[in-house]
């Protein structure tokens, strides 16, 4: 039996993590693999595609309503293809501490036991930048070894990849987590391929996959669906399986070497970025 | 690099929890782990109308960390006011519900209406030590629950000295100072310890002037009063031990104070008559002893190392070595609190060092050359350390382990000669 791989997946807000998350995943089990996803999110919409819709109860709402001696079929629900989907949940938006949420959600779910020697991989898609502690807890000793960022073109989600970077950086002088690569979901942005390209070497990592940006994706969404369980034949579930297939053969893990905020400006400037916009600020 | 700090002196801010203790029929609160309550209290002095053990606390645990601990502190407080009978509730925040970011003070402001006064004053470990938890209390009562009055009461001044129970003395000090202010004909007004409670609280607003007896503590609490009360202030920075310093004191505030000078002279001929008498009786002890203690170290907070330094120096005329003050004394503090080691009669003057790590004290106070045996004052720690130098030594301060006080006093003229009975006690007990 070969040991789970356990990826987490980081990235700006918004930049499609969720959403490349469960695709990707659709494209594992397509493989025949078996996966779980958490989704260490307080919005808990991590496996919306996978179960066709927000019907998860999430961890933490069921350790506040029904306290921590609960069963593991109360917070775990199946999704496409037999994917098993875990929501950590979190606080009230403004009150309490997120961070610890999935501290305390991980920590449940290896209490009872959630990874099973039959899993081939665990998925932790976890919120924007890695604001805490809490929010790093998934590439922690024992936790996820592999990261991969979800960028694209656009200066912000380039920022928010290399301060991910640094952190990661941390962990991986003690630790074993590496880096597995940058998986850009395009937004369409001028030279964005060779832009991610210089970044990803840069960083000391590669891009690992190129998604083309196509408005099948949303329509999938609008559908509660992953875009392989929605349209099956269509050219992006065909980009989703080769993400899928780029994940398995990954064997370039490194600790990434995150660049200073001038350099980072240099290699946007390089690539006609900071023309085209001008009001960027951080 | 991570540091070990050795025999800390001081407590974390939520050892505030003791400054509200001392004002009677006040009851802390405590938004807090269970843990942090327990370790902070003390059982010696304890009591008086609360407890410690009955101090309501939210227990904060995991869930409240994930989720918020205002619903469990909203209840506490609920019930609080429900089942003790208590005229001022303060509630004091620990580290935990601090750093999740608990709006504490929303839920303080609930129970605008209740009929007792809730107030809240954070108090997050991490914040400080307690001398700043103490502070943080006195800055709540100021800005939550006192108002400003132009009813003011002709001679009424607010006292505040040092921190009550880090202090074993705080009871004893804090009345002596005001039996030698009411003798000046001024009216002393304190909130701390016996009969002292909401009704001293009620009256801080019409008093003529605050007076502030410390080097540090307090300082920002006046500032603020000024500001949100006008009341003015009167720092005096050296608590007064001893004829010297206290006539000096009497004559301060007398002055601030516009009290008639002869007054002030008058009150200042007896108590120094009475205590020249006393010391004169006992001259050949003290210079007898001179040629065993020729030096001496206090290690103690700001107040005692300055108080004590200055009256074995001026009164007694033994001659200092190093002074440590380990209360972590803020910065902008530390140069102005030197000056006062500079400013010494017979032109001594006295070298101070801040410094919180008991070790690097031991090791100095060892690598001294006192020119005879030692005469260290300071904590519980010093005792060890003092012995294998074969020197005396005398338990002052904080932690207090070889006495029981309780309303034993060093300020003033009778607070000297205390400290002049047990420093000598050591000194002959050691031929018995």
């Amino acid at each position: 039996m070969s040991e789970i791989r356990q990826i987490a997946i980081y990235g700006k807000g918004g930049i499609g993590k969720s959403t490349t998350t469960q695709n990707l995943t659709a494209g594992l089990v397509e493989h025949g693999k078996k996966v779980m996803v958490v989704g260490c999110d307080p919005k808990a919409d991590s496996t919306r595609l996978l179960l066709g819709g927000l019907a998860q109860k999430t961890v933490l709402d069921t350790i506040r309503e029904e306290g921590e001696d609960i069963e593991l079929d109360r917070i775990m629900k199946e999704g496409f293809g037999g994917t098993k989907c875990v929501e950590s949940g979190g606080p009230e938006p403004g009150v309490g501490c997120a961070g610890r949420g999935i501290i305390t959600s991980i920590n449940m779910l290896e209490n009872l036991g959630a990874y099973t020697d039959e899993l081939d991989y665990v998925f932790y898609d976890v919120l924007g930048d890695v604001v805490c502690g809490g929010f790093a807890m998934p590439i922690r000793e024992g936790k996820a070894k592999e990261i991969y960022i979800v960028a694209s073109g656009e200066m912000m989600a380039l920022y928010a990849a290399n301060n991910i970077s640094k952190g990661i950086q941390r962990y991986a002088r003690t630790g074993g987590v590496r880096l597995g690569g940058i998986i850009c979901n395009s937004r369409n942005v001028d030279r964005e391929l060779d832009l991610l390209r210089a970044f990803a070497k840069e960083l000391g990592t590669k891009l690992l996959y190129f998604v083309p940006r196509d408005n099948i994706v949303q329509h999938a969404e609008i559908n509660k669906k992953t875009v392989i369980e929605y349209k099956p034949e269509s050219h992006q579930a065909q980009e989703y399986r080769n993400l899928a297939q780029a994940v398995i053969d990954n064997k370039d893990f490194v600790i990434p070497t995150p660049m200073t905020q001038e350099r980072l400006e240099e290699i946007l400037m390089e690539y006609g970025m900071m023309e085209l916009a001008d009001d960027y600020k951080i | 690099m991570a540091k070990l700090l050795d025999k800390q002196r001081y407590k974390c801010a939520l050892g505030a929890m003791q400054s509200v203790q001392a004002i009677q029929r006040a009851l802390p609160i405590l938004h807090s782990g269970p843990g942090c309550a327990q370790k902070l209290c003390e059982s010696v002095g304890s009591s008086g109308y609360f407890s410690p053990n009955i101090f309501p606390c939210t227990s904060v645990n995991e869930k409240d960390v994930v989720f918020g601990g205002v619903k469990k502190l909203d209840s506490t407080i609920e019930n609080a006011l429900k089942v003790i009978d208590a005229d001022l509730y303060v509630v004091l925040t620990g580290c935990i519900p601090e750093i999740v970011g608990d709006d504490s003070e929303e839920v303080v402001s609930r129970f605008a209406d209740s009929r007792k006064p809730v107030i809240y004053a954070p108090t997050a470990g991490f914040k400080g030590n307690n001398y700043k938890g103490h502070e943080q209390v006195i800055d709540a009562i100021v800005n939550q629950y006192l108002k400003k009055t132009d009813k003011k009461q002709k001679g009424l001044v607010n006292i505040w000295a040092d921190v009550p129970y880090q202090d074993l003395f705080w009871l004893g000090n804090i009345r002596e100072i005001e039996k030698l202010v009411s003798e000046l004909g001024l009216i002393p007004n304190t909130i701390f310890g016996y009969q002292r409670g909401i009704g001293q609280i009620n009256k801080i607003p019409e008093a003529e002037f605050n007076l502030l007896i410390s080097p540090w503590v307090g300082v920002s609490s006046m500032k603020n009063m000024e500001r949100k009360l006008g009341i003015p202030f009167l720092h005096y920075k050296t608590l007064p031990i001893g004829a010297t310093e206290t006539s000096r004191f009497l004559r301060t505030v007398g002055e601030y104070a516009g009290v008639d000078k002869e007054i002030t002279e008058e009150v200042i001929r007896k108590k120094e008559d009475y205590y020249y008498y006393l010391i004169e009786r006992y001259a050949d002890i003290f210079l007898e002893n001179r040629v065993i203690n020729k030096q001496f170290t206090v290690v103690s907070d700001a107040q005692y190392v300055l108080g004590i330094t200055k009256f074995l120096v001026n009164d007694l005329g033994l001659i200092p070595a190093k002074q440590f003050v380990v209360d972590d004394t803020p910065n902008k503090y530390r140069e102005e609190i030197k000056e006062e080691f500079k400013n010494l009669n017979y032109g001594i003057k006295a070298d101070v060092s801040f410094e919180t790590d008991g070790y690097k004290i031991h090791e100095e106070i060892k690598n001294h050359d006192y020119h005879g045996y030692p005469l260290v004052l300071g904590g519980y720690y010093e005792k060890e350390v003092t012995e294998k130098l074969k020197g005396n030594f005398l338990n002052i301060s904080y932690p207090v382990q070889d006495k029981v006080v309780l309303d034993n006093f060093y300020a003033g003229y009778a607070g000297g000669i205390r400290l002049i009975e047990d420093i000598y006690t050591v000194a002959v007990s050691r031929f018995n």
